[in-house]
């Protein structure tokens, strides 16, 4: 099948590695940045489209790496012109958006992919293969922790609640659906956060607290708060029978103590990175595609995306009322 | 000076023992204990005197005593302690319910005898560290604190721990104090108000909450959260558990791990099949010292009965707001 990519920042280039190694024929990709598209165009050998109408006309399956705000209107596009979509997270910034954008993918008979990538990311994967098994009893308290640093340059749009959300749509998005992923549906959310209003001061931290149906609880901490360069993450699961533990400290397999060189570039974007044979960004790519080609279910599914996006924003109406927000009529 | 110990019930009892026999200007008098089983079996095992009375101890000329009875139990022995002018460090919670926190300042006040809570973790090194990076302002304006103080269930220790009617609580009750305490101390601020989610998802044979988060705002606008579960497996884990915090401000961020200087260390001859060997700093020392300081130069300990009754304020509190799911004010 033939797959393009509109947009050619972070998230673009991180996508386009993994239909590299796809399978799928990776024929084109366009962005607003031009040089940005055409930078990307070389390095993969494909074709850069001047405007994505024309990319969308020559693919089967779309993948969109562009703003948030953008999800919607281009999700509903591509469903018009019948072609199978990739998008990264958060699915959408509103509810409606959300489910306008699954209606519109059903009735089009197309297939939607919410890019939740950490659900790729081999060490969640294995503690939630753990937890499957039973191996940890009933879930009791579940701690998840990812805080990075504020996006810079042309991936400042992240900041622009407008666009992204927030931090707490963009990024603990992820760990609100890991932890739903493994302990079921959330009954209660309480958050507090504060944002920098110092210039060149990290910006954002948020503690999220959930509390199941099935009894479990757990604390998610977010942040775009560290000085560049830094990202931590980090799962502490435990149950009636045992518990997960795991912090991105205590996992580099290779470590450099080498002469300080001039100024170590740093991303625009923190990602968290992982000396792993498979960048997680490919596995997901790879499973995406081989459950489109193979009409197979998604390992997450819209719904998850929309899901997630509903304990974000009742995260975010709780910092609002200053209150405990219930789901689901308590 | 002379120093006894009034109860051996808790599981600290035997690390002030230690203390007392080491320090040079302490003639350690020996402990009391009304339970005759737990009298001898301490007694022979230290070989050290034990008084079958609390009064029988009281009546050997001390300067002052460590209170390490039950939580319940507290004000009893303080009421005895303060009859006979002795001095005390009294272990924490302080008391199970305020009107007990009350009538301990009460007695206190009355008998004109110093009054310590007994919060070693103000004299860790690296809380210390931290407290004077804070106070430097090398984190600028403190914005918030993830802490985390969670550990197996104690019952194994002492099975009162367990008991609702004896600890007045489980894990919230026992663990909630030590981070509260260093965080007023570290922001020199009170708690406001306090959500927290409460559960027993560890131990259903024991009638008691076993996990717990607390989401705290604090008067000066910081917000902090609090793990004080007793999440850690029981006699699986390689030690009782952790005392962590990670403190984020305008300038990033420190994180602590207080408990961090260990050996891994593995014995045929062990129960469990790892152990950390912890090899770091004994603050309970520092505590001590400075309790005994306090004696000598007739002066208010650092840590007294106010602070000791705020922490248990707030632990009671979150027993209300798990009650209520509500967010409770202070």
């Amino acid at each position: 099948m033939k797959v393009g990519i509109i947009g050619a920042g972070t998230m673009g280039n991180a996508h386009a590695k993994g239909w590299q190694k796809s399978g799928a024929e990776f024929v084109g990709v366009s962005a607003k940045n031009k040089e940005s598209a055409k930078q990307l165009a070389e390095t993969y050998g494909i074709k850069a489209y001047d405007n994505h109408q024309d990319l969308l006309e020559a693919v089967d399956i779309i993948d969109l790496c562009v703003p948030s705000d953008l999800h919607k209107d281009m999700v509903l596009e591509a469903a018009r012109a019948k072609k199978h979509i990739i998008c990264e997270k958060p699915i959408a910034l509103t509810l409606e958006d959300a489910e306008a954008m699954i209606a519109a993918c059903n009735k089009a008979g197309v297939r939607l992919f919410i890019a939740m990538v950490v659900r790729f990311f081999p060490q969640y994967r294995a503690a939630k293969a753990a937890i499957d098994a039973g191996q940890l009893g009933e879930l009791g308290v579940i701690r998840l922790k990812r805080i990075g640093y504020q996006p810079l340059g042309d991936e400042a749009w992240f900041t622009d609640d407008k666009r992204s959300g927030g931090m707490i749509v963009d990024l603990m998005l992820h760990d609100l659906d890991y932890a739903r992923s493994i302990a079921g549906e959330v009954k209660r959310v309480y958050a507090k956060s504060i944002r920098s209003t110092v210039n060149d001061a990290p910006g954002d931290y948020a503690l999220i607290t959930l509390g199941f149906e099935s009894g479990a609880m757990a604390l998610i901490e977010g942040g775009w708060a560290y000085p560049p360069g830094f990202f931590r993450t980090g799962i502490d699961i435990a149950g009636s029978e045992g518990l997960i533990e795991w912090q991105s400290d205590d996992s580099q397999t290779i470590k450099p103590f080498l002469k300080p060189q001039e100024r170590t570039k740093v991303a625009r974007v923190g990602i968290p990175s992982s000396s792993i044979a498979e960048d997680p960004y490919v596995t997901e790519i790879k499973h995406a595609y081989e459950a489109i080609r193979d009409n197979k279910p998604f390992l997450v599914s819209p719904e998850d995306g929309l899901e997630a996006l509903r304990l974000a924003l009742a995260a975010k109406e709780s910092l609002k009322t200053g209150q405990v927000v219930f789901l689901g009529g308590n | 000076m002379r120093l006894g110990i009034m109860s051996f019930a808790h599981v600290h009892a035997d690390g002030f023992l230690q203390i007392l026999r080491k320090l040079q200007d302490v003639e350690f008098v020996g402990f009391s204990d009304t339970d005759k089983e737990q009298g001898k079996f301490f007694a022979e095992l230290y070989g050290v005197p034990w008084f079958s009375s609390h009064e029988e101890l009281l009546d050997q000329k001390l300067e002052g005593v460590v209170i390490c009875s039950e939580n319940a139990n507290h004000l009893a022995d303080v009421k005895l302690a303060a009859a006979a002018g002795v001095h005390i460090l009294c272990e924490k919670p302080i008391a199970t319910t305020l009107e007990d926190g009350l009538a301990i300042k009460e007695e206190i006040d009355k008998a004109g005898i110093k009054f310590m809570t007994a919060f070693p973790m103000r004299f860790d090194p690296s809380i210390v560290a931290l407290k004077e990076m804070i106070e430097r302002g090398d984190l600028g304006k403190i914005y918030a604190i993830n802490g985390i103080n969670h550990s197996e269930i104690p019952r194994r220790h002492r099975s009162w721990f367990a008991d609702k009617k004896l600890a007045g609580g489980g894990a919230v009750m026992d663990h909630t104090v030590h981070l509260l305490d260093l965080y007023r101390w570290l922001l020199d601020s009170e708690a406001s108000d306090l959500y927290a989610e409460v559960a027993n998802p560890f131990t259903p044979d024991a009638e008691i909450d076993t996990a717990g988060l607390v989401t705290l705002s604090f008067a000066n606008g910081v917000f902090a959260s609090i793990d004080c579960s007793w999440s850690r497996p029981e006699a699986v884990y390689p030690r009782w558990g952790h005392l962590k915090m990670e403190v984020i401000g305008e300038q990033g961020a420190i994180a602590v791990d207080a408990f961090n200087q260990y050996l891994n260390y593995y014995s045929k001859q062990n129960s469990r099949q790892a152990n950390w060997l912890g090899w770091g700093s004994d603050s309970s020392t520092a505590m001590v010292q400075e309790f005994i300081n306090s004696i000598k130069e007739d002066r208010d300990p650092s840590i007294g009965w106010k602070d000791g009754f705020e922490a248990l304020k707030v632990a009671l509190a979150c027993y209300d707001a798990a009650k209520a799911k509500q967010v409770v004010k202070l």
